[in-house]
């Protein structure tokens, strides 16, 4: 099963890749505090997320706009794009 | 088909069956997903459905885990093809009942607006499948879903 991973691309934009399911949200979880100002996000390589990504991903959200920073997600996978939409988070996130 | 060592067998009413159990850790997702994957290989089921039925799976498992105070069994999880539906049915023994589908709708722009986060797992089950049940029976909790599966 892949890993989920976060990358700098070098573009100034971070890079999604693996599956984020409950078993991952921890570890991700740590690697997102680590974002403190505003990024793209291209989550083109994440194959799948469960609420618990999710709430990963909010967290950070609110975080970050609470410092006038924000998330930008961006090419995401159709079912995982599905997800968001479900939330009702695709407005939070900037999804066009 | 039917089993309890997770091999594939016809059940009685000819739909291809296929049961095992998941230790009650996070940690068993991995092999809960090769488990769906196995069986819509097994019985060529689209690859496309998978990730909609390990949402909906992953949701349900994780809220045994979470919620189903102090239980120690294993938690079973069968799959069983019917026609044009794919049935998941987790059973969860020696527990108190948790019938999940009397928790109600949230609305998740308002938990977001109040920096809430809960309660989204439920939510995405209700909105990917197309039917949802719960008995609770001798101490045990017996979740089935029903998704249409697209070809």
């Amino acid at each position: 099963m892949a890993m989920f991973e976060i990358k700098n691309r070098g573009d100034g934009v971070l890079a999604v890749s693996g599956r984020l399911d409950a078993s991952q949200a921890e570890m991700a979880e740590k690697r997102m505090n680590a974002i403190q100002e505003s990024v793209r996000v291209d989550l083109g390589g994440l194959d799948y997320i469960s609420s618990a990504g999710i709430g990963v991903f909010v967290k950070t959200q609110l975080r970050l706009q609470a410092a006038g920073h924000a998330l930008k997600l961006v090419n995401l996978h159709p079912r995982v794009r599905a997800i968001f939409h479900f939330a009702g988070l695709e407005q939070l996130f900037g999804i066009e | 088909m039917d089993s309890r060592n997770g091999e594939l067998h016809p059940a009685a009413d000819g739909g291809a069956e296929a049961e095992r159990l998941f230790a009650r850790h996070f940690d068993a997702l991995e092999g809960i997903f090769e488990f769906v994957s196995e069986f819509f290989v097994a019985n060529g089921i689209e690859a496309s459905n998978a990730f909609d039925v390990q949402v909906i799976i992953e949701e349900l498992f994780t809220n045994l885990v979470k919620y189903s105070k102090g239980a120690t069994h294993d938690i079973a999880i069968r799959l069983k093809r019917r026609g044009e539906h794919l049935e998941i049915r987790l059973v969860d023994v020696d527990v108190e009942a948790f019938d999940m589908t009397r928790i109600p709708e949230v609305d998740t722009a308002k938990r977001i607006a109040e920096k809430k986060i809960g309660g989204l797992g439920l939510h995405l089950v209700r909105k990917m499948a197309d039917d949802i049940s719960y008995e609770y029976v001798d101490r045990q909790s017996r979740i089935t879903i029903l998704k249409r599966l697209q070809s």
